[in-house]
């Protein structure tokens, strides 16, 4: 591995540079996003982006900074379609947006999840793993989902109901199956 | 109507629509779910499929039922804990994760890895990449109808297993590597195993390929079918076998050596066809090629240490910590806080039996990684299946999602 350069751009320019590195055999290894509260910039979010040449054996890194609420980079995908899953996944769990982006929804976390699993701000073991409704289970009123934060019903490894909080317990009905 | 309402009916009209999202009446295309749970998707793979009857219009991957948050998981680890949590995304090739991560972490670290521990590192890997493929053998060769693939391919990885579990204690998720070479020399009397799978596996290969290489049933359901140009394996980010079936003459461990791969000599093999069979023909010789490479790492391994001995990374030995009170002091400290890395980041890439296996590792200075992203090949190719299937027919994608043998471990992480 030859020495490791990583360089900044601004997400506005961005745009212009990748053109230049994709006319010049540049290919999109990999993209993802990070939190970067810690590490002293001023800036929190980057999306971070691994380019590979093939002819000089050379790898680069550039670090494209997301700025705005929320974080905001220009999207590559018509230059490197491969960076179709990898912007999406960005998005997922860091929560940057890529404008451009043609399918910009979550990859990894179900549709319905709130919040972005990779940022810094985001607790470690702090959010039990629940599920969507199963088929056999018909929930009414104001609950649809059993989202984290107004949790109403959690089942256990049988589909029975352990708890219920903001909602009483006759709201849950078994169907059986016919 | 909400979701579970729509669910429930669909569940009591006899179960038959419980696949179907949509149904067109005008141009008759149907869109289905195959999977998550279907014996052909090698794990929690979804495909939404867009038919026109058995003709794919439309296939859309989606992912992320296997999603275990491992590269959160790293955040929490100490710099050598993390390889636990790596070795389980791609669990067919999990001694690659290992390898990948410890290269960045060494690289971060600045420290070298004496010789006889490359050569473990890259005997181990590519033992493992024999066992990847010889799974990708009996699935590809299953999902074909072709039943018995499985338990020839099945068999051979056994051996290779029982050799892993010789060496690290485990079969899969082995934890073998550590920042600095390998945990454990060795063992004692490895050379008869090894150098049994070393003689028996040349003929088993011919085996296989007595088996189905040139079986009628198995051409004509392979060849033609799921062809991908080099072109859109270049745009698509498509690695590994799939590209150099394609024609792309790129394999990590020769254009950017790393570990022992500049002292042994083998071929990268190439197919121009894209399709099926050329990823079939291009996987057959690459367990050739390993098995010619581990013959000479065994025949060259150096003596020596296996790993990096600078105390301040590596706990001290046994029967250190029978003598000395500091030993123990440092061994209690080495386990619960781990060491300090100095800030930076590094981007590491290795060639996994699916193509391009990268580690992205931040560190902020602390005991544990700040953020570390792997690139898995089985997530970036799975972009290049719906190119694959478009127009074929639904048993044709099967074969494809076969031969892209992607790790769903992998896929979601």
């Amino acid at each position: 591995m030859s020495a490791y350069q990583p360089e900044w751009v601004q997400a506005d320019e961005w745009r212009a540079l990748a053109a230049r590195l994709h006319e010049g055999g540049w290919w999109l290894a990999d993209l993802c996003g990070l939190d970067a509260t810690d590490l002293g910039f001023d800036h929190r979010f980057e999306a971070v982006v691994q380019l590979l040449h093939r002819e000089f054996k050379e790898r680069t890194t550039i670090h494209v900074i997301a700025t705005g609420q929320p974080p905001t980079a220009p999207s590559v995908v018509d230059l490197w379609p491969t960076a179709r899953f990898m912007e999406r996944e960005a998005f997922d769990l860091v929560g940057i947006r890529f404008q451009g982006h043609d399918n910009l929804t979550r990859i990894m976390m179900p549709d319905e999840w709130e919040g972005h699993p990779l940022r810094k701000d985001y607790g470690v073991g702090k959010v039990p793993v629940e599920f969507i409704p199963q088929p056999f289970m018909q929930i009414d009123g104001p609950g649809q989902s059993t989202m984290q934060g107004e949790a109403e019903v959690r089942l256990d490894h049988l589909g029975q109901v352990t708890e219920t909080s903001g909602s009483s317990a006759s709201d849950v009905q078994e169907v059986t199956s016919s | 109507m909400t979701t579970a309402e729509r669910v429930v009916e669909r569940f009591e009209a006899g179960g038959h629509g419980a696949y179907v999202e949509s149904y067109d009446p005008r141009d008759e295309h149907m869109t289905i779910n195959m999977g998550p749970v279907h014996p052909a998707t090698h794990g929690v793979l979804r495909l939404l499929l867009e038919l026109d009857g058995e003709t794919v219009i439309r296939c859309e991957p989606k992912i992320g039922y296997l999603h275990t948050g491992i590269e959160k998981e790293c955040e929490d680890q100490n710099w050598r804990g993390a390889v636990t949590a790596v070795t389980r995304m791609d669990y067919l090739a999990q001694l690659f994760n290992e390898q990948v991560y410890c290269m960045a972490v060494e690289s971060l670290l600045g420290i070298e890895v004496p010789p006889r521990g490359k050569y473990i590192r890259t005997l181990m890997v590519e033992l493992n990449r024999i066992q990847s493929h010889l799974v990708w053998f009996g699935t590809q060769a299953l999902d074909l109808g072709a039943m018995s693939g499985v338990f020839y391919g099945f068999r051979e990885r056994e051996l290779i297993l029982d050799f892993f579990e010789m060496v690290t204690g485990l079969r899969m998720n082995n934890g073998y590597f550590l920042p600095g070479g390998a945990w454990e020399d060795l063992p004692d009397g490895y050379e008869r195993p090894l150098s049994k799978i070393l003689e028996i596996m040349p003929g088993r290969i011919d085996e296989y390929e007595a088996l189905i290489s040139e079986n009628p049933i198995f051409l004509e359901r392979t060849i033609g079918v799921g062809a991908i140009s080099k072109e859109d394996c270049l745009r698509l980010g498509a690695t590994g076998p799939i590209a150099r079936a394609a024609g792309l003459d790129w394999d990590i461990r020769r254009d950017m050596p790393y570990e022992a791969y500049p002292e042994v000599t083998f071929d990268v093999p190439t197919a121009e066809a894209g399709d099926v069979y050329a990823r079939y023909q291009v996987r057959m010789v690459e367990m050739r090629e390993s098995v010619k490479i581990v013959q000479q790492l065994f025949e060259a391994m150096p003596p020596g240490d296996h790993k990096n001995m600078d105390p301040k990374l590596m706990p001290p030995s046994r029967a250190e910590l029978n003598r000395s009170m500091e030993a123990v002091i440092h061994h209690f400290k080495l386990m619960t806080q781990g060491y300090s890395v100095p800030a930076g980041e590094v981007y590491a890439a290795v060639e996994s039996p699916r193509g391009e296996l990268g580690c992205y590792l931040v560190s902020d200075g602390g005991t544990s990684p700040y953020r570390c992203h792997v690139r898995d090949p089985s997530f970036v190719n799975l972009q290049s299946l719906p190119v694959m299937v478009q127009d074929g027919m639904v048993a044709d994608l099967i074969a494809s999602i076969a031969s892209l043998d992607p790790v769903l471990g992998g896929v979601d992480r």
